[in-house]
């Protein structure tokens, strides 16, 4: 096998956990087409999961893939997709995929893979021993019922320090579809730990001593780099920070782009007091403190530093030392995480004491890290505290749960706000103990389909920010009108889509944000003011569009689009534009496979249509327009009675997201009438026989049964 | 004064203003005359032969004449009437115009917080939180704002700043002039759910 010129580590390992046979593929050979991560993993469930497969079957398959620019000094990559049949996805699962940072991805490409695809079922528990070459399923029984934690600290010292482990916990092995793979102790995958555990596959330990190639020239891949890191901003790539600054003309109070310099990192020994000049390429660290911009000014004194993905210096995953609550609740005194996992405890309770940002908020936090992270349990981004929440303040609990398990639930804590409440509600959830473990541990699907909660009921409340499918808003119209709401239709779970709101959100006034996005759209209205929404346009949609062909870009190359694509930047010699063709010029580089930005946009638009294709595939069902691509009531109405289009509401007219839809499926070549891909929009993308297919089971526009 | 003369005292003015502008200070002409005349730059008009007695240029009245011109020209530099009422310098590149507008307000909490909302409130648009201004390079104590605030609220020079609360207990000031009330409002509870929206 020819080795890889560069960027792609070579080689993809198969490990069949039914018959214990490994075996390896040639990347490019065999999915060159699909780049790698998401576009690897749709094809492996395209070409051998059948339609019809349940996510705990033995015959679903689990891929875990990173891409050409994982491992490789690239800021902000280290991204690893899991994508199989996805366990929360109601009423039928269907193909989605979790995604973990950390230090997975490098570690398998050290190790020469660039993806792993696991299969069958093991008989008894296993865990994967990748040492480069040597593979190995070895017994796991003596980690079979252990946290994530201690799973990977025996791991690491059965395999040395330099490994990483991927691991489950009882969440995953209990088989809760609300179950997380996690590594590098806070980087995780949701709603694939028990995919996982359905496999008795506990861990995933790896450790690599090789290194990725760059085929291109060196300086030129270097200066890249630079001017990479030059065009960052704080997390999400909020390009100004909260405060004012002698280097730009712009800032944001609500950036999180929080590190400034006389803050400090109070926990870390000797305390680090941040110096210098901010926008300095090496002060980047100090910029994004999660724990800060979530939970207040109070947060520095406890940070230690920030923790990260592979090569990147945004570090989201900040690291917190906090002693009192090792007294209080004889808990670890350090947790790490970012974004909902760091907010994973808080969010259960209505009202805290001291408010959302005070000291019971924080304890909270830490709590709830301590449990989760090592129970292995997902929240699928805040539902699940979201729907505890609403369950209880409705009745509806008490309605639906036996007395004596209603009774043997410290509610007053819960109502109290006392961080307390967690050591009953996540190790019940986590180890499906009880009626409300069984339920709660399905995700929102297990209220309809256990305790025949009508969808209505959730997707018509407007705290829920339930959208559909068993699954939230993310990043929807409470950011951006028509766009947003358009992205939200087109997954099977939350959409995890960033490339909109990394925009939207970046700081810069309206007037230049609009100057960016004539450049990069072609029209300055395909982006709108937040709350102050106009009528749906074609730029609008070609953003949608350009969005969740980067997001699924990003998903695959190993790049984090929590923080791509870079399109604006901070810097004021640049007008604060960025750079749309980053992504293609990095690939180019590390691969030599040269490619321009409308090229790779295409494999990334490939890689999201056999997403479509999988979806139709699997639901049986051409009409996605009507089927699948659904709104939630909540989106149209606005608690005040606003009218859409007034200044001042989140709420989107019926007839305009129907235009909205119309313009979207033209712009991707689909059929207007079914929201489904025709087959010239199949054959245009190289997935003539992914049409034929669908042609032949009636599922291609003009065909139906 | 020669054609060098010129450009030997350009190129100094103007490193006088780049080096405030690093520092975060602002100049004005007459500070980059004085620091001209502390590093020796001029030399004496009157009688004003060197050792070698030979007179030199420019002189400090020939400099003093030609410098607003030299830094009012410069393309690196950038000015603005300041409070004080004299035209302030800064570099751009090295201290934006937002940033110097707030030093150079610093004297006036009045100004210094209702041009901060007004511009605010024009600009992005968004209402701003009350805390802003305790924080650098603002450095306004509660009390300060509170009475600022007041005297506000009593002036009708400054009737369009007003103030919104938000579910969260906190308080987000806007200008009537450049926001809806109705909008502010919004923008203001939108701002406090982003930590709850990640
Ligand atoms: S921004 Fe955070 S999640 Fe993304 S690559 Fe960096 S550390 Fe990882």
């Amino acid at each position: 096998m020819a080795a890889s010129p560069g960027g792609f580590a070579g080689k993809v390992l198969r490990v069949d956990l039914s018959t214990g046979k490994i075996s390896t593929q040639d990347t490019i050979e065999r999915y060159g087409d699909f780049l790698g991560g998401t576009g690897l993993g749709y094809q492996v469930l395209w070409e051998e999961v059948p339609s019809g497969t349940g996510p705990f079957d033995a015959a679903n398959k689990l891929v875990f893939a990173t891409g050409a620019l994982a491992g490789t000094g690239v800021p902000c990559n280290g991204r690893t997709a899991v994508t199989t049949i996805f366990p929360t996805c109601w009423p039928k699962p269907l193909v989605a995929s979790g995604h973990m940072g950390g230090q997975f991805a490098a570690k398998l490409k050290y190790a020469g893979y660039d993806a792993l695809i696991i299969e069958g079922r093991a008989e008894k528990p296993v865990w994967l021993f990748i040492r480069d070459a040597q593979v190995q399923l070895r017994d796991a029984a003596h980690l079979w019922g252990a946290g994530i934690r201690r799973t990977s600290l025996e791991i690491s010292q059965e395999m040395g320090a330099s490994c990483v482990v991927a691991a489950i916990g009882q969440a995953g092995e209990k088989l809760a579809p609300m179950a997380i793979v996690a590594n590098s102790l806070s980087h995780s995958a949701g709603g694939v730990g028990g995919v996982m555990g359905s496999k008795n596959l506990k861990a995933v330990g790896v450790q690599g001593g090789g290194a990725v190639r760059i085929a291109g020239d060196k300086g030129e891949w270097e200066k890249l780099i630079k001017f990479h890191l030059s065009i960052l901003g704080g997390n999400n790539q909020h390009v100004v920070p909260s405060f004012p600054t002698p280097q730009s003309e712009y800032y944001n109070p609500g950036s999180r782009w929080v590190g400034e310099p006389g803050r400090r990192w109070g926990a870390a020994q000797p305390p680090i007091e941040i110096t210098g000049n901010i926008y300095d390429l090496n002060r980047i660290a100090y910029r994004t403190n999660s724990a800060a911009f979530f939970l207040g000014d109070g947060a520095w004194q406890h940070t230690v530093r920030g923790n990260g993905c592979t090569a990147c210096p945004i570090r989201c995953h900040t690291i917190l030392k906090v002693p009192a609550v090792a007294a209080k609740y004889g808990i670890r005194e350090i947790a790490q995480n970012t974004c909902v996992g760091l907010m994973f405890g808080r969010g259960f309770f209505k009202k805290l004491p001291g408010g959302m940002k005070g000291q019971a908020a924080l304890e909270a936090c830490m709590v709830g890290m301590h449990l989760a992270d090592d129970l292995g349990l997902w929240c699928n981004y805040g539902q699940l505290q979201r729907d505890l929440q609403k369950l209880f303040y409705d009745g509806l609990l008490k309605a639906k749960l036996g007395s004596a398990e209603y009774a043997s639930i410290p509610w007053d804590k819960y109502v109290a706000g006392d961080p307390a409440f967690l050591f009953d509600i996540l190790p019940r959830i986590g180890q499906r103990r009880g009626e409300l473990g069984q339920v709660l541990s399905q995700g929102t699907s297990g209220l309809f389909s256990q305790w025949s909660i009508p969808e209505e009921t959730w997707t018509q409340g407007h705290d829920t920010l339930y959208w559909k499918m068993g699954h939230p808003k993310h990043h929807a119209n409470e950011d951006d009108g028509q766009c947003g709401v358009i992205i939200n239709t087109q997954y099977n779970r939350d959409a995890q889509c960033h490339s909109h709101t990394n925009f939207v959100r970046n700081g810069l006034p309206l007037n230049v944000q609009k100057r960016l996005a004539a450049e990069i759209w072609g029209s300055p209205d395909s982006v709108d003011g937040v709350g102050d929404y106009t009528p749906m346009n074609p730029h609008k949609a070609r953003r949608a569009r350009w969005s969740l062909v980067r997001k699924e870009l990003h998903d695959s190359l190993g790049l984090c689009n929590w923080m791509g694509p870079w399109v604006a930047s901070p810097l004021k010699s640049r007008g604060y534009s960025g750079d749309d063709s980053l992504e293609s010029r990095f690939y180019s580089l590390a691969t030599g496979r040269k490619i321009d930005r409308e090229g790779l946009d295409r494999i990334g638009e490939r890689i999201f249509t056999l997403h479509r294709a999988l979806t139709i595939r699997d639901m049986g069902q051409l009409d996605m327009r009507l089927q699948h691509d659904r709104v939630p009531d909540w989106v149209f109405e606005d608690p005040s009675g606003a009218s859409p289009f007034s200044k001042g509401t989140i709420r989107m007219d019926r007839a305009d997201m129907a235009k909205a839809m119309d313009m979207f499926y033209k712009v991707m070549g689909w059929d207007t009438t079914t929201g489904a891909p025709t087959q010239e929009t199949y054959s245009r993308l190289g997935l003539t026989e992914v049409g034929q297919s669908l042609k032949a089971r009636k599922l291609l526009p003009g065909d139906a049964a | 004064m020669t054609g060098e003369d010129k450009a030997r005292l350009t190129q100094a003015a103007v490193e006088v203003v780049l080096q405030a502008s690093r520092e975060g200070r602002l100049t004005t002409e007459d500070d980059v005359f004085q620091a001209l005349v502390a590093e020796g730059l001029f030399h004496p008009a009157e009688g004003g032969g060197d050792s070698d007695g030979a007179r030199r240029t420019p002189t400090e009245e020939e400099a003093a004449a030609a410098l607003a011109g030299i830094l009012a020209g410069h393309p690196w530099l950038a000015s603005f009437e300041g409070l004080s009422g004299q035209r302030v310098y800064h570099s751009p590149d090295l201290l934006s115009l937002t940033y110097a507008r707030i030093l150079d307000r610093k004297g006036s909490p009045l100004l210094l917080m209702a041009e901060e909302i007004r511009a605010n409130s024009r600009d992005y648009p968004r209402p701003v939180p009350v805390e802003l201004f305790e924080a650098p390079p603002f450095d306004l104590t509660p009390a300060e704002i509170e009475h600022t605030l007041g005297i506000m609220a009593a002036d009708p020079q400054y009737q369009d700043i007003s103030f919104t609360p938000t579910s969260t207990g906190a308080v987000y000031l806007f200008s009537t002039l450049h926001l809806e009330r109705g909008y502010a409002q919004f923008l203001a509870q939108r701002a406090e759910s982003l930590a709850m929206n990640p």
